[in-house]
């Protein structure tokens, strides 16, 4: 299935004003963004585009049915976001798109290409200051075997981005779609709450 | 097994108007898949059950977002996502029945992108069907479920044709309480479907569980004032409080009035492959008080009529005791 | 006493980086060159591979090359194999690795490969291949026998020594079984009493017979068990994900036919493993010779559902169990029947379900038999308390049956039969390095408040009815004989050596903290030195069991005793008198009269590197391991080595207890219910990480929940297709299937075989919570019994309808 299969008359007044990656669909004046990798299995065919991940731009190659991520770790290096079910069934690739948390496993990159993408390695001030949901994730010993830990903290900077004084039961409802495997659970609340200033 | 993961190849269209979406899946047809929030796409795809040749992504479209006040009632975008619609202030205080369903569905991050057009028309999650067995709704000639040992705990009280999988949907069967109206539109124009005519089960069709067919796009969700500000109740039962689907759910509409039922639409989900409206139930409750007695008297009227599996006859008492619950909470 | 270090809190060197993503794991590592390889795994639950053709998948562009069994040593069962060929055991077993330039490549290139294979008749209900006729998992039998000669394989595995044996029962046999009666004259694999089971049952007023079921789940690791290889001179380097680090060094240098100088075994982070990544596991073996067959850097990715497959489970117990009474309240008799489900090679672990028993209620006789029975399901393995905490859960409401029946508070019974510290236990009648568990008993009532909470009502509001109920959970929790190793180098650092495991719980460096408690030397001057094997880590216990706390507390004292000799003999060397004129402390070694005259460490460290020998580790002990050895050999004269073999006197098991309350508050509707209250109490010894200790509590805690009342494996018999392949599925609890709060404490009182009184606490943490859930679950509902974990909604509402369907037959790996 090429772009060229694909008749469809369009006026200028569809055009939207950010990229249009594919050439074939540019030239054509197509008012959708198509992206195909479809002329070569191998997947060479990849397109470019910019996305503003943690207060930056940059400029990647991003496959049409790519997931932010793998776009996140294997092209952008951000390691830090993790997989461990690939399916939204754990939370542990948590990210912020423009302040709300989503599962970066099952959000496609070419969704994101005007918003704002926020990662556990964005979190930091700019002079180091560790964000204060890592400082207490720290203190109250949160993480266990830190595999879903990128993600919780995720989670806690979003909720504390919408309600900067959640009570105990908010914060749990809020952190719910992060699985803990190890059941730190309670460690990662009591964190939240230190962040949010509510123990000392 | 294979056990795939990667999103294979594909096209991916993003359009922003909602001509260029229909003309899309007009095109295309069963060569496209329309995505909302994906949450249901991506698992059939990465696990290349699946194997659509392009995505049809239809986020960009504004037109299909936003809630807002009609002449009768409210129309919802069906791109609106769970979240919005838990959180909505107009849904809340009138139809606090859809926002509580939204509420329940799965978890946090997949109500943020989840979309009610999703969450409608999503799949079922029998797990033979979603582990690609060639049973009866992927186009074989048995039913892996319905069968002496088939673990069939989740799988259909009612409406079995061959396959016995259920409506997953948490918002659907609250869709139908309200009597909420479907708005489908495609090449040929736009139609108006109930929305208890939307679901329909594998007698009718094996392979879909809406009406929706290629070439259609949900477009909007319209719930009529008719039910503005009724008297609620909404419960799912599920294993875990987070990311599963229900075991059973209850969503019950009543207009009181001087505390005697006037009218009353009460539907279960996770019961049938469709919202499974309590009919027998609505008629006993007419014209009696809401309130203990009026429970007990009918509550086993919703169970009635049911063809336990070996595994799922829980859900008969469990569905008798949500509508006694509807009754009196 | 009062300690500088131990039962303080501190923050674990790499907790940060968990915070902050940088901490890396397994499939982190990238590097040039490097190639993905994916698994075919197979979609018969028994059978054998005929030919494979992966002609066209080579002819992909990017497609790099297959490995399969034949590029492997052979393997014969009940060995697990890495790939299997002639013998597969599961649906998703491994038969062949595609490598290519790109996952998805690789992955596209498996849709591409045929496979001829034939089937074989399989069986997912380990009562069915019991069954006389019934079909057999291999084709040469159904159960482990174990080769005495060669030595008990560890707890939950399968080692070399083991063979495929056949043990069948009639039909009548496995009928009575089945609906909970004693199978007469049924053959066992295992057996063991002690104490005259039939007199003392004739004198018990009390007598309860139940069967019961409990269903293994999947350890669901949340980092999958990705491996990275690469070659280079001569060395692999090796990234993986293994709880315990130089305890599995030689084991995967074993399996990847290399001598051990020529592995370097990178893991600084784990994430998660619950038992299952206590040993290399066998996979690790396709992702080092792949990438030598290939001479690339290789990453061996395992999805979600690989790691359902081959990531391990909790095998499952079908049982048989009369208990009883005397008039005190003390048990008098015992006796059990135990068919373990071990899935595809597992050994089964109905001994230690039995050794459970046998400690928490002092039987004054008991008898245990058992089979070990294979299923075409996938490979069990150990999981955290492997058969003491499924027994523990489906023990508990048994046990407070018995206490109902004979009149008892079932607080008071658990009292009377308590293990005190002269408590025997299990077939040779072993003692405990000490106990403290009455004191925790109590301890945890009145923080209970279960007099009181007895008391309430019952009923709370309309259909919603309370449960309250205790759990006891044990686990041996320590061993000996481990080499300490650290180095005081001339910048005035102590480095601190270990091989044990990052599995997350940090105990890998609050065992260090005994070395700096010994040295009387602030931790902000101690360096932690772990995670790769080019590091120069000594030989540290496996991190599994509970082991590591009372191990290797033991083992990094012992090491700064030898630190503190040398010192001390330094200083007297250089600034005269005697050895023992000298103190150690503030990062110095100085004259007890005159603390002014000393040395500082740094200065020390110079002084040992002058004068070499045993010093600075040119000459070394020979008792300590040959990984030991190495490290000391590559350190040599870079400061003062400190390094001892742990010859500490030890004596009986040293036990990890751990007891717990919950109240539910349960709906009769809906069968849900909230835990209302968890309070659970550690007796492990002496606190040494106050805040770990908490993490392992609480999240054992979460675990016995998910035991009681969420995960199981489900498989259907028709085809022996499992159903929970993801997480899902497989319903770990979240956060709001968990209390939102969980009190839990320590008892803190010293083991006399530590040297700082620690002793481990890993697994009872989860069988306390879950035998206590069991408990609530029961009391809730006036004392019924289920018989089984996990007890779900259903058959809570079920029961309370009294439809005749509350759990159906009691079956394993089903609904």
């Amino acid at each position: 299935m090429g772009p060229n299969k694909v008749n469809i008359t369009l006026t200028r007044r569809r055009f939207i004003k950010s990229v249009i990656f594919s050439a074939a669909a540019a030239s054509s004046g197509a008012g959708w963004y198509m992206a195909s990798a479809a002329s070569n299995p191998a997947g060479g065919v990849e397109r470019l585009v910019s996305i503003n991940v943690n207060g930056r731009v940059r400029r990647v190659d991003v496959l049409p049915q790519e997931t932010l991520a793998h776009t996140l770790r294997y092209k952008l290096g951000l390691t830090g976001t993790k997989v461990a079910c690939n399916r939204g069934e754990c939370g542990a690739c948590t990210v912020l798109i423009d302040d709300v948390n989503y599962y970066s496993c099952s959000t496609l990159t070419h969704n994101v290409k005007d918003r704002a993408v926020l990662t556990v390695e964005g979190l930091r001030a700019e002079d180091g200051t560790l964000h204060a949901v890592q400082a207490a994730f720290i203190q109250e010993l949160s993480p266990a075997c830190g595999f879903c830990t990128s993600g919780q903290v995720m989670s806690a900077v979003a909720l504390l981005k919408a309600n900067p004084k959640p009570t105990r039961q908010q914060a749990r409802e809020a952190m719910s779609g992060n699985l803990c495997r190890c059941g730190a659970y309670d460690h990662y609340l009591n964190g939240v709450m230190r962040a949010s200033g509510q123990l000392s | 097994m294979p056990s795939n993961d990667n999103m294979p190849e594909m096209s991916l269209y993003q359009p922003v108007q909602v001509e260029d979406a229909i003309s899309l899946a007009g095109t295309l047809a069963e060569r496209g898949w329309l995505v909302g929030g994906g949450q249901d796409t991506y698992g059939w795809i990465k696990d290349r059950a699946k194997r659509p040749e392009a995505l049809i992504d239809l986020n960009g479209i504004e037109s299909m977002r936003g809630i807002s006040e009609t002449a009768d009632g409210i129309e919802i975008g069906a791109l609106v996502t769970l979240t919005e619609l838990a959180n909505n202030a107009l849904v809340k205080e009138r139809y606090s029945l859809l926002s509580s369903a939204a509420g329940r569905v799965a978890s946090p991050q997949i109500r943020n992108i989840g979309t009610l057009g999703g969450n409608v028309a999503q799949d079922v999650r029998c797990w033979y069907y979603r582990r690609g067995l060639n049973c009866y709704r992927a186009g074989g000639n048995l039913c892996y479920a319905d069968t002496p040992e088939g673990q069939n705990r989740e799988h259909a009280l009612f409406g079995a044709s061959r396959c016995v999988a259920v409506s997953p949907s948490d918002t659907a069967p609250a869709l139908v309480a309200l009597e909420a109206q479907m708005v489908i539109r495609n090449a040929s124009g736009e139609r108006v479907v109930a929305a208890e005519d939307f679901f329909i089960g594998p007698d009718v069709d094996i392979r879909h569980t809406t009406v929706l067919r290629a070439g259609d796009v949900l477009t909007a969700v319209r719930i009529p004032a008719k039910w503005a500000n009724a008297e609620f109740y909404f419960e799912k039962v599920a294993d875990r409080n987070v990311w599963d689907f229900a075991l059973v759910s209850i969503s019950a509409a009543m207009k009181v009035t001087n505390g005697t039922i006037e009218e009353s639409r009460m539907v279960a989900g996770a019961v049938e492959c469709t919202p499974r409206r309590l009919t027998s139930v609505e008629q006993a409750i007419q014209g009696r008080a809401r309130n203990q007695e009026t429970a007990d008297a009918v509550a086993s009227l919703a169970s009635q009529g049911a063809k336990p599996l070996n595994y799922n006859h829980f859900k008969m008492p469990l569905m008798d005791n949500l509508v006694k619950r509807a009754l009196t909470v | 006493m009062t300690y500088m270090h131990i039962g303080k809190n501190f923050t674990p060197p790499d907790v940060e980086a968990k915070v902050t993503g940088a901490a890396r794991y397994t499939e982190d590592f990238r590097r040039d060159g490097m190639v993905f390889a994916r698994l075919l795994t197979s979609p018969l639950p028994s059978g054998r591979v005929v030919s494979i053709d992966a002609s066209e998948a080579l002819a992909m562009e990017g497609v790099l090359g297959v490995f399969t069994a034949d590029d492997l040593p052979p393997s014969l069962p009940p060995a697990n194999p890495a790939l299997a060929k002639d013998f597969i055991t599961y649906i998703g077993q491994p038969i062949l690795a595609v490598a290519a330039e790109s996952d998805l490549i690789a992955e596209n290139a498996i849709e591409k490969i045929k496979i001829v294979f034939e089937r074989r008749p399989f069986v997912t209900d380990p009562l069915d291949t019991l069954l006389e006729g019934g079909p057999d998992p291999y084709p040469t039998g159904n159960t482990l026998i174990r080769n005495a000669a060669a030595g008990a394989a560890a707890a939950g595995t399968t080692a070399s020594g083991t063979d495929v044996g056949r043990i069948k029962w009639s039909l009548d046999q496995v009928t009575a079984f089945r609906n909970g009666r004693e199978p007469v004259g049924a053959t066992f694999g295992e057996e063991w009493a002690y104490g005259d089971v039939a007199a003392e049952f004739a004198q018990c007023k009390t007598i309860v017979e139940e069967p019961f079921v409990t269903i293994g789940y999947p350890h669901h690791s949340l980092e999958p068990r990705s491996g990275m290889a690469f070659w280079e001179n001569g060395k692999c380097y090796f990234h993986g994900s293994l709880q315990s680090h130089t305890v599995g060094h030689a084991q995967l240098s074993a399996m990847l036919e290399i001598d051990p100088a020529n592995l370097v075994f990178i893991n600084e982070n784990t994430g998660g493993g619950f038992g299952s990544k206590i040993f290399p596991y066998p996979i690790m073996a396709v992702t080092g010779k792949f990438a030598r067959k290939l001479n690339r850097p290789l990453q061996m990715r395992i999805t979600r559902e690989e790691e359902f497959y081959i990531g391990s489970a909790r095998s499952g117990m079908q049982g048989w169990l009369k208990v009883g009474l005397k008039d005190d309240g003390k048990v008098g008799a015992v006796d059990v029947i135990i068919i373990n489900d071990a899935g595809s090679g597992g050994g089964g672990s109905a001994g230690s379900s039995a050794e459970h028993i046998s400690l928490m209620y002092q039987p004054t006789a008991m008898r245990f038999r058992g089979v070990a029975l294979y299923t075409n399901t996938t490979p069990r393995g150990a999981q955290r308390g492997p058969g003491q905490n499924e027994m523990a859960s489906v023990l508990a409401p048994i046990m407070d049956k018995a206490a109902r029946e004979g009149g008892f508070d079932r607080l008071a019974m658990r009292r009377a039969n308590a293990p005190r510290p002269d408590a025997k236990f299990g077939p040779r009648q072993g003692g405990l390095s000490s106990s403290y568990m009455p004191e925790a008993i109590e301890k945890a009532a009145a923080m209970f408040r279960w007099d009181e909470r007895v008391a309430q009502p019952k009923v709370t509001a309309n259909n919603k009815v309370r449960g309250i109920g205790l759990g006891m959970g044990f686990h041996s929790a320590g061993a000996n004989g481990y080499d300490g190793l650290l180095r005081i180098a001339t910048d005035g650092k102590i480095y601190l050596h270990t091989g044990v495991g990052n599995l997350g719980t940090y105990s890998y460096a609050g065992v260090l903290r005994a070395a700096a408690e010994a040295l009387q030397c602030s931790w902000e001057n101690c360096v932690v030195v772990h995670g790769n094997s080019d590091l120069n880590l000594p030989h540290s216990t496996y991190q599994g069991g509970s082991n590591t706390m009372f191990t290797e507390t033991r083992s990094s004292h012992v090491a700064a005793l030898d630190a503190i000799r040398k010192l001390k003999e330094i200083a007297a060397a250089d600034l005269g008198g005697a050895a023992d004129d000298y103190s150690v402390g503030g990062e110095r070694v100085f004259l007890t009269s005159d603390q002014a005259k000393g040395l500082t460490f740094a200065e020390a460290a110079q002084k040992a590197i002058d004068l070499g020998g045993e010093y600075s580790g040119q000459v070394y002990p020979e008792d300590i391991n040959a990984t030991t050895k190495r490290s000391v050999e590559a350190m040599k004269g870079t400061g003062l080595i400190g390094v001892a073999k742990d010859t500490l006197p030890k004596q009986g098991t040293a036990p990890g207890f751990a007891i717990a309350f919950v109240e539910i508050e349960m709906d009769l509707d809906t069968g849900k219910y909230d835990i209302t209250d968890y309070t659970a109490v550690a007796e492990c010894g002496t606190v040494v990480h106050p805040q770990g200790l908490s993490q392992a509590m609480n999240g054992g805690g979460v675990w016995g929940i998910g035991m009681a009342g969420y995960e199981r494996h489900v498989y259907d018999p028709q085809n022996g297709l499992p159903a929970n392949v993801g997480l899902y599925q497989s319903k770990p609890p979240t956060y709001l299937d968990v209390p939102a709060q969980m009190l839990t404490a320590g008892m803190d009182m010293p083991d006399p075989q530590s040297p700082v009184g620690a002793r481990g606490i890993g697994e009872p943490a989860q069988g306390c919570g879950a035998a206590a859930l069991m408990s609530a679950i029961s009391d809730a509902l006036d004392g019924h019994l289920f018989n089984r974990t996990p007890v779900t909604p259903d058959m809570i509402v079920n029961h309370v309808a009294q439809n005749g369907f509350n759990t159906g037959e009691l079956k394993t790996n089903t609904f």
